[in-house]
């Protein structure tokens, strides 16, 4: 009885400072990842700022728009130091994730692979996502300027509004780039999308029928009073 | 050399025409109403100015359905009083319009209608050219002898006309276009349009450069050639044509496109060229002939409340631009302005002068994207000119000729500030 308990007892300790032996070389694989990938990652972050800052990435992003939308989403750093960021964060998960993978897991068997198969859609929903802050801040100030030199009251609303609608529509091509929810993701922007457009429509046709007619016959006098006389004479050339 | 491809319309005639000595260029578009009186003056004109010599006159149409042409075509060979005329015509062919570009003759193809006749002037080798808007009601014979006299016997390069325009006419180019051209090249030019004189030598230099090529040229080129003749050291003078009358009501657009289009081409001229304009320091007044200058009396409509209305929604929705156009210490002095009533509302002419040169900058700093940045100057333009109409409403003509000549003085003693910023922002 006392043989065989020790033998037990061995044999448990013998694997599992076996285990243990076998798992010790894949620890390290997986700090000398972890610590690699910090390394690169800082170096990688190091060039592309200096690249970014020597190439003046950070005025041609003041210039095309995109400083001022990202002030407005909280984020007040030049745009090379958040391209900076990110791509150190890119560079140490990808090493991380090397790292988890050297570990031979069972859960983690798939990961990596997992990983660089999704990749082009998180490269084509950034790119997507960029092209359409940078569409929206566009027509955004072309609209306010075109509506403001018009002298339009509400040119604020409506540069908004084409602000908001781009926004919108590219954060819905952006999760179904994504592909998170994407039945959901759309169903909800034509739901919406249709349901504002309905919504109008009624509200216009229905409660504010009376005011649209006036709106619409003041306009007309108001046009005609100018076409008569009220405009100004002068060549401004 | 780029030779426009409309010239080949009139290649094959006008070559076995010989040697042409003076190329007199006739934009035209709908302008039977004009056209004879206009083309029977000039040819008057030529035939009392420079008896003997052989001219050409080249029509081009942007697509008349008039019979604008043909009218033209018919007064040339009743022949001209002591001058052999030839007559070429030129249609634009309707691709080639620039729907966009705006002219304040209203005129569409004038540009086009510019590059034609430049081309047939070098490929003819032709010592002077005259171009004179076909739709233009007040010219006279006279015309003739103070367009190409200049060119012909004084070594003018450009002559530009002089008109005498209503009060507060041509507000945007006495605002900016005239002040600030004159402070960058050191000549008191007044950037006018609708005729003008030119030797064979400039005609040459614009052709050689890609200057047709440059959408700025394309959206001003009156504003683009006498850039040219100023800033390459031509030889430019100005002739008094006396009044400028426009057959119709002229509608040239919307305001903010003018400013974009005429604005922009400055601005965009001041990257080209920089190195001219920088050391610069001061201006001359060009030769002036004919009889003298005097300023219109003629008042027009302006609706002096509107603009502040234009420039107090500006204050208050375009801020966002003007922030990142604008430095602060411009900003701090312009918000006060928008709490001013109507009547004591002043824009002052350092302020104004400040505030263009810092759009000047943003623009060369590409702050923004350049056509929004120089369309988000509308309402602050609007602010200048309300002051303008309220500080002279009470004087008389002269008053509004001294107040543009002050805004001119300051734009020049406030060069160093643009100077100081442009190479080292």
């Amino acid at each position: 009885m006392s043989e065989l308990w020790q033998e037990a007892v061995l044999d448990a300790f013998r694997e599992t400072t076996k285990r243990v032996l076998l798992l010790f070389p894949k620890f390290l694989a997986l700090l000398t990842f972890l610590v690699l990938g910090l390394v690169f990652a800082w170096l990688v972050r190091f060039l592309f700022v200096r690249i970014l800052r020597g190439i003046r990435f950070d005025q041609f992003c003041e210039r095309i728009g995109l400083v001022p939308a990202m002030a407005k989403a909280g984020m007040t750093q030049p745009a090379s130091y958040l391209v900076g960021r990110v791509s150190f964060w890119v560079v140490f998960i990808l090493f991380s994730f090397t790292g988890i993978d050297a570990m031979d897991l069972p859960a983690t068997a798939s990961l990596m692979s997992a990983i660089i198969g999704f990749l082009p859609n998180v490269l084509a929903a950034a790119l997507l996502l960029l092209l359409g802050l940078l569409l929206a801040n566009f027509f955004a100030d072309a609209a306010l300027i075109a509506a403001v030199n018009a002298q339009i009251e509400e040119a604020r609303l409506i540069a908004n509004m084409i602000r908001w609608a781009i926004l919108i529509f590219t954060g819905a091509m952006v999760l179904t780039q994504l592909g998170i929810a994407k039945e959901i993701v759309v169903s909800a922007f034509s739901i919406t999308f249709g349901g504002i457009v309905l919504a109008l429509s009624i509200a216009l046709g229905l409660g504010g029928r009376n005011v649209a007619r006036d709106l619409l016959e003041r306009r007309m006098r108001h046009k005609q009073a100018s076409d008569d006389d009220d405009e100004d004479d002068v060549s401004h050339i | 050399m780029t030779i426009s491809g409309e010239w080949e319309q009139v290649r094959e005639p006008l070559t076995s025409a010989g040697p042409v000595d003076i190329i007199i260029g006739l934009p035209t578009c709908n302008d039977a109403g004009t056209a004879k009186h206009v083309v029977t003056s000039l040819l008057s004109g030529l035939g009392k100015t420079c008896p003997g010599t052989t001219a050409l006159l080249v029509n081009v149409d942007a697509g008349s359905h008039d019979g604008t042409p043909d009218l033209v075509r018919q007064v040339v060979e009743e022949g001209a009083p002591g001058s052999p005329v030839h007559h070429a015509m030129v249609t634009l062919q309707p691709g080639a319009l620039d729907a966009r570009a705006i002219e304040e003759s209203g005129m569409p193809g004038r540009t086009q209608a510019f590059e034609t006749i430049f081309g047939v002037a070098v490929e003819l080798d032709s010592k002077a050219c005259v171009i004179v808007d076909g739709n233009l009601r007040s010219v006279e014979p006279g015309w003739m002898d103070l367009l190409l006299r200049p060119v012909l016997d004084r070594n003018a390069d450009y002559v530009s006309p002089l008109f005498r325009r209503p009060r507060y006419d041509g507000s945007l180019t006495n605002s900016i276009i005239y002040p600030l051209s004159r402070a960058l090249y050191g000549t008191r030019l007044r950037y006018q349009s609708g005729a003008c004189g030119l030797s064979g030598k400039l005609a040459k230099a614009s052709l050689a450069k890609g200057f047709w090529e440059d959408v700025h040229a394309r959206f001003g080129v009156d504003i683009a050639l006498a850039t040219l003749a100023v800033a390459e050291g031509h030889e430019v003078c100005q002739v008094c044509l006396g009044p400028k009358v426009y057959e119709g009501r002229r509608s040239v657009g919307d305001l903010s496109e003018v400013l974009g289009q005429a604005v922009g081409a400055v601005f965009h001229f001041m990257e080209t060229y920089q190195d001219g304009w920088e050391g610069r320091t001061g201006s001359k007044p060009p030769a002036v002939y004919g009889p003298p200058y005097e300023p219109g009396t003629e008042m027009v409509t302006i609706h002096v409340e509107r603009m502040l209305k234009g420039f107090r929604q500006g204050l208050r929705d375009l801020l966002p631009i003007w922030k990142v156009v604008l430095p602060p210490e411009t900003l701090a002095k312009i918000l006060p302005l928008g709490l001013v009533e109507d009547e004591e509302f002043r824009f002052p002419a350092s302020l104004w002068v400040q505030t263009v040169y810092d759009f000047a900058l943003a623009y060369h700093e590409q702050a923004l994207h350049q056509e929004h940045l120089v369309k988000s100057l509308t309402p602050l333009y609007l602010g200048r000119t309300a002051s303008l109409v309220l500080e002279t409403r009470d004087g008389g003509p002269d008053e509004v000729e001294r107040t543009i000549e002050a805004l001119c003085q300051t734009f020049e003693r406030m060069k160093p500030y643009l100077i100081d910023r442009w190479r080292f922002q």
